[in-house]
């Protein structure tokens, strides 16, 4: 991304994202939920798409381990076979939201099924993930498109 | 998961969102649901600690985003120079468009917080382009109130 040289990591920008994914999800519904974050993965990931397409999972493996490293995430990255596994033990966003006492979007992992299809999709790759929103883990896999 | 790295750019294509499919009062009434439900930090440091508490608040918020600003702090009297906004300098590096409103969300998010703790508020929007602003916080005189 492109704040790569200098990161400011101000967590609770984690509490007012989820803030944003519960109040497009309650006023305007699941579909407008949806709309908005496929936005995002086009808009704002564009240049982590365009690097999975030309670089492969080694894009994403380089992103999701800076991503996770600056959050102070408990997490790792693995390969099984052709696919890219990113294991989250703690979810960096959950656990401060519940350390601060922020609301957590009745949706709010979804965010990241959603803007990884987006991302993927567009370079020709597929992905999956299973989470515990409760317990802020989840097992991410990514993989390229037969 | 979206980093709170990234959450500038996330932010500024919701509000892009909300303008295009329920238009501009939609995204007005997404900023005040920040101000009334999600600021409750910054409602609490004010109510407290009056010009203290926006001290400590911004104080946090500002060096953690690394933004360029100038400070005054007095009893009656709070403002903020921001000389070139974090927000702003991430969104003209790309990698989509600024909303074209962006900046006005400081003008929703903060005087309606401050204001009935018995200050006038108010934002200037001084150079949207380079993230110039001004807030600027007095104390109402007796008479004013």
């Amino acid at each position: 991304m492109a704040q790569r040289e200098k990161v400011n990591v101000h967590k609770d920008f984690h509490g007012a994202m989820s803030y944003g994914i519960q109040h497009v999800y309650e006023r305007y519904g699941e579909e407008a939920m949806t709309a908005f974050l496929r936005q995002v993965a086009h808009e704002v990931y564009r240049p982590l798409t365009e690097k999975l397409r030309k670089e492969g999972l080694k894009a994403l493996e380089e992103h999701w381990r800076h991503i996770f490293t600056i959050e102070e995430g408990d997490f790792d990255l693995s390969y099984e076979g052709d696919k890219l596994v990113l294991n989250v033990r703690q979810c960096p966003a959950i656990h401060h939201m519940k350390t601060h006492g922020y609301a957590i979007a009745d949706k709010y992992c979804e965010h990241t099924r959603l803007v990884n299809e987006g991302i993927c999709h567009a370079a020709g790759y597929e992905c999956s993930v299973e989470y515990d929103q409760e317990n802020g883990r989840c097992v991410q896999k990514f993989w390229k498109k037969n | 998961m979206i980093s709170c790295t990234e959450f500038i750019w996330t932010y500024n294509e919701l509000f892009k969102f909300l303008h295009e499919q329920y238009g501009k009062q939609a995204v007005i009434d997404f900023w005040i649901g920040i101000s009334d439900d999600f600021l409750g930090n910054l409602n609490a440091l004010v109510a407290e600690k009056g010009t203290q508490g926006m001290y400590e608040y911004w104080n946090h918020t500002l060096e953690e985003e690394g933004a360029d600003y100038t400070m005054t702090v007095e009893e009656d009297h709070f403002a903020i120079d921001m000389h070139r906004c974090p927000s702003v300098g991430l969104l003209n590096r790309g990698p989509s468009s600024k909303y074209a409103d962006y900046c006005e969300h400081c003008q929703w998010l903060y005087p309606r917080i401050i204001e009935p703790y018995g200050f006038e508020a108010r934002c200037d929007i001084i150079d949207a382009d380079q993230g110039a602003c001004r807030l600027s916080v007095r104390r109402k005189s007796e008479s004013a109130n």
